[in-house]
Order: structure tokens, then C-alpha cells, then sequence
């Protein structure tokens, strides 16, 4: 949060943080994928298993990220936020 | 020394330390209000925060439930890793915006939410009931769960000298005393003590496990060779189940009651914020090995049925205890993990429940030492009635504990829609929350538990969202 209130570039961070990690999500299901189609070993796991688990490594670093960037504090909240 | 000797040792020292634990931390409580006893007066650091959230979101489905549904569904089970990270993910959409008004208002259940959101609007009493209502079944069928799983463990653990149902009433008693001992300041060191255990258990088993099966790639080429579906691209289906697990377990997970109740037990945001990124990780140290643990099974114990696939991780531990004196303290340290999941998590629900009960249910103000004592109370009758229906469980009870997240799910619009949205009416939020139920519970009491894949509590979640949204729509805003 900038000093007159406004969004600053942490807030936008945090946005295209969640982008990415909603496409990771997406391409961790193998829903491209013909179920017909031959599987290889990458990294000792099937191909699409190693995708899925590359894609929630992703997931995990960039929401531990998100969590250190989310700007929220234990003040009460300001009369134009929450209805309570 | 056998494995069953040495299991009994371990764990009559294990709960000696549990009870050593409650006493310092019934001298370390500030006053008797109900703030101090169920949020350990909002003093949570880091390290304990984190541990507690840990040791609660793994209950002892996660290590013994887990590694048999990898067992029986092989690879596409690691869905599971994703569907833990989602619960972390979703949190972004309540904690920066309840955290602060918890704290301003001295919040002490997730009703106190409901009720401020909702004090002076029509149906805004009855919301709060219904809420209070649908968590209260949620956790008394959870706390049914870990209270079977507990007897189970120590069945196994002790070779049968401690059966089924002294272990269910043992351990019962044990945490019912050092959570009336010493509430949430008890029941999160434990947790912490309790975390440590399981990611020491865990650890150790898959080094073991991939060692012993030639490595990764080979334990892949050894499924591949006796199972070929468990390492085949998954169907539609079972990628629009994947896709629904996401959605059930990331949203109805960030509405646990004991979740809840963390978030407003941590001594300041920065803890929280901490915890919680630290939290981002556990699903790969945790989800990701059990999972792995399953399907490396799959050649070692081929052929087992559908019931008998839960028991794949005692199996594993047997045949891995059996190497000698080493890998058999390393055995037990895995069983014991195992016992700590499912009696944290037992623990954390027992006294969100015994706080929904007192502060929700009865209306009991949230700030007098009465209702910390009318809590403990609710707490004993809760573990009393749980251990008689665990010891005596019946087909139709246990088919109830499969609606936990059904239920679960559609309390998120009183909390995430309520939090970001302001049109959102009381009375419409009622109205959804009985749809979404009773086509959740009408659909899997009549044994439909999925369409299309997709769970029925997300279709419900999905009616109760649209009758939120257009009812509010539709209506005049709340002033």
C-alpha cells in the first residue's frame, strides 16, 4: 500500500502471482493429454507426473511468496473496508 | 526387544510427555477467560503457529488414508499434493481481510464473524445458527473419524496387546485431559511436538522405501510392468475430478472451524503471514510422500483388495521393521508419527467444537470465564459420546463422515463472499446455504457422491453461490 492509500506494486505482485498460479494449477491436470498416449520417465516419474509435481513446486513457491508480500495488519480495519 | 514391546515403550513415554506438556502449559495461562483458553490468549509465535497448522491439516487420513488411495489409483493421486496446496492458496481470500477485524473485535469462534457481519438484518440469528449447526456436525464426524483411526494405530503399534477399544478409550481420555488442562496453549505445543514426529516419520520411511526398490525410475518401471493403469494418462473423468478435488479441498478447508481459530490465535499478522508461507510447502513434504509411499507399494503388495489397500502403510512399516534393531525404532518413530496426526488433529477439533458449542450454539458470551468452563464441559460430553459411537460404529454413521466437506463447502459464502462483498444479505445467504446442503446431503445420502466427476458439494457450492449473488442482486442492499 502506497503512503496516500492506494495500491502500490506489492498489491499488483501479489495479482500476477495468482495469474501464474492459477495456470500452473491448470496445466498440472493432464487434461491435454491423450489418455491413449505412450508415457515416458522424466525425473523418475511418469512424464505427466513430473509435470504435475513441477507445476506445485511452482505453486508452492510462488504462494509462500505471496504470503510474505500480502500486506494486511492487526489495526482495526478503516470505516470504508468492511461493512462490521 | 520386538517391535510390539518397543512400540508399547514408545508410546507410554510418548503420552507421559503429552500430559508433562498440558501441566506447564496449564501454569503458563494467563486468566480463565475463553479468549485465553481456546486462542492461548492470541499469543501464537511462528514456530508454534506453524506447527499447529501443520500437525492440523494432516490428520490420519492424510498418513494412513492417503497412501491406500495412491495404492488404488496409482499416479493420478497426486492430485492430493495439489489439493492440499490449494487449501494455503485460498486462504489469501479470508485471512488479510478477517484477520484484522478478528482482532479489532476480540473474535473467538468463526460465528463471531457471522454475527458482526450480519448483527442487525433479517435472518442474520438464523445464518449464524445454520453456520454454527453445519461445523458442529462437520467436526463431531472428523473427531468420529480420528477416535476409529486412533484405536486402529494402536492396535497395530502394540501388536494387539493394547486392542481396538482401549486404545480409542485411552487416547481419548489423554487428550480430553490436556486439552481441559491446558486448552489451545496444550494443544498447539503438542501439535508442535506432534509435527516434528510426522515429518521425521515420513522422511525417513521414503528414503527407505526408494532405496530398497532400486530408486525412483525403477520403482515407476516396476508399476509400469505390474499395474499399467496406475501410470497411464488419466480420462476425463478423472481429470474433472482432480479439478473438483482442487476446488472441494481448497475452499471447504479454509472454513475448518480449528483453521479459523488459528488465523485469530496468532500473536500478530507478520506471524501469520510466516506460518502460512512456510505452510506452502508442507504438501510436498507431506501429500507428495505418502503418495509416492501408495503407489511404490503397488509391486511390493499386489493383489490387495479394495479394504484391505488402507492398510498398505502398516504393511510397508511391518516389512520395513523387520530389517533389524534400527529400522525398527525407525518403524515405530513412523507409527508414532502417524498416532501424533491423528490425535493433533483429534485435539484441535475437540476444542473448536467445544468453543462452537459454548459461544454458537448456546449464545454464551465470549468473554466470561463461564463459558470457558460450559466449553470444557461441552468438550467431555462431545468426547464421551464420540469414543461410545467409535466403539460401536454403524455403516450409516461412517457414510456421514463422507459429507464433512460436502457440509463444510457451504459455509464459504457467509465467510469469503461476505468478506469481499458488501450487498451480500443475511437472508439470502441463509437461503443458499440450505440449498446447497440439501442437494449436497440429499444427493450422497441417496448415493450419488459425484456427477460427471464433480463432487456434489461443489455443484451445491456452485447453487448456493448463484442464490447468494442473485437473491442479492435482486433484493435491496443491507444498509
Amino acid at each position: 500500500m502506497k503512503a496516500d492509500g492506494s495500491p502500490g506494486r506489492g498489491r499488483a505482485g501479489v495479482r500476477g502471482i495468482f495469474a501464474a498460479i492459477v495456470v500452473l494449477y491448470a496445466l498440472s491436470i493432464p487434461w491435454y493429454r491423450d489418455p491413449a498416449q505412450d508415457v515416458r520417465i522424466w525425473l523418475g516419474l511418469p512424464d505427466w507426473v513430473a509435470v504435475a509435481v513441477g507445476c506445485y513446486v511452482g505453486v508452492a513457491v510462488l504462494n509462500a511468496l505471496a504470503w510474505l508480500l500480502t500486506d494486511f495488519h492487526d489495526e482495526a480495519p478503516s470505516g470504508d473496508e468492511e461493512r462490521p | 526387544m520386538s517391535f510390539e514391546q518397543l512400540g508399547l515403550v514408545a508410546l507410554g513415554l510418548y503420552l507421559i510427555a503429552l500430559v508433562t506438556v498440558a501441566e506447564v502449559a496449564r501454569r503458563a495461562r494467563l486468566d480463565r477467560t475463553p479468549a485465553d483458553h481456546f486462542l492461548a490468549a492470541r499469543h501464537l509465535g511462528t514456530f508454534v503457529l506453524f506447527l499447529t497448522l501443520y500437525a492440523t491439516a494432516y490428520s490420519g487420513n492424510s498418513l494412513l488414508g492417503y497412501p491406500g488411495e495412491a495404492y488404488r489409483r496409482g499416479f493420478s493421486w497426486i492430485m492430493a499434493t495439489g489439493f492440499m496446496m490449494a487449501i494455503v492458496v485460498v486462504f489469501h481470500a479470508l485471512v488479510p481481510k478477517l484477520r484484522p477485524i478478528a482482532v479489532a473485535r476480540g473474535f473467538v469462534t468463526p460465528g463471531d464473524w457471522v454475527r458482526a457481519r450480519f448483527a442487525h438484518e433479517r435472518g442474520g440469528a438464523a445464518l449464524r445458527g445454520a453456520v454454527a449447526v453445519l461445523m458442529s456436525v462437520a467436526l463431531a464426524n472428523f473427531l468420529l473419524a480420528q477416535l476409529a483411526a486412533m484405536g486402529v494405530v494402536t492396535q497395530e503399534i502394540t501388536g494387539g496387546a493394547i486392542p481396538y477399544a482401549a486404545g480409542v478409550v485411552g487416547l481419548a481420555g489423554v487428550i480430553l485431559l490436556y486439552e481441559t488442562l491446558g486448552g489451545l496453549r496444550a494443544v498447539a505445543w503438542t501439535d508442535a511436538a506432534q509435527g516434528l514426529l510426522m515429518l521425521a516419520g515420513l522422511g525417513t520411511l521414503l528414503v527407505w522405501l526408494l532405496d530398497a526398490s532400486g530408486g525412483l525410475a525403477e520403482t515407476t518401471r516396476a508399476i509400469a510392468a505390474r499395474r499399467p493403469a496406475a501410470v497411464a494418462v488419466p480420462d476425463a473423468r478423472e481429470c474433472a475430478n482432480w479439478a473438483s478435488s482442487i476446488v472441494l479441498l481448497g475452499f471447504a478447508s479454509v472454513v475448518y472451524p480449528q483453521a479459523i481459530q488459528r488465523i485469530y490465535a496468532a500473536q500478530s499478522a507478520a506471524t501469520l503471514r510466516r506460518s502460512l508461507a512456510l505452510m506452502s510447502f508442507m504438501p510436498l513434504a507431506t501429500t507428495l510422500v505418502v503418495t509416492l509411499i501408495g503407489v511404490a507399494a503397488i509391486p511390493r503388495l499386489d493383489g490387495l483388495g479394495l479394504v484391505e489397500a488402507d492398510s498398505v502403510m502398516p504393511r510397508v512399516l511391518r516389512e520395513w521393521s523387520a530389517g533389524g534393531f534400527v529400522t525398527m525404532g525407525l518403524g515405530v518413530l513412523v507409527f508414532l508419527g502417524a498416532l501424533a496426526a491423528i490425535m493433533s488433529t483429534a485435539d484441535s477439533v475437540l476444542l473448536s467444537l467445544s468453543s462452537v458449542i459454548a459461544v454458537d450454539l448456546l449464545s454464551r458470551p465470549d468473554d466470561a470465564p463461564e463459558t470457558t468452563r460450559l466449553g470444557k464441559r461441552a468438550a467431555v460430553v462431545c468426547m464421551v459420546a464420540a469414543v461410545i459411537l467409535a466403539l460401536a460404529p454403524r455403516v450409516t454413521l461412517w457414510r456421514l463422515i463422507e459429507l464433512k466437506m460436502e457440509l463444510l463447502i457451504q459455509c464459504v459464502p457467509a465467510f469469503l463472499l461476505a468478506l469481499h462483498w458488501r450487498r451480500l444479505r443475511a437472508d439470502v445467504t441463509l437461503l443458499g446455504l440450505l440449498v446447497g446442503t440439501a442437494f449436497a446431503v440429499g444427493a450422497t445420502l441417496s448415493g450419488t457422491s459425484r456427477l460427471g466427476g464433480v463432487h456434489v458439494g461443489v455443484i451445491g457450492l456452485g447453487m448456493n453461490g448463484m442464490v447468494c449473488v442473485l437473491g442479492s442482486l435482486a433484493g435491496r442492499a443491507p444498509r
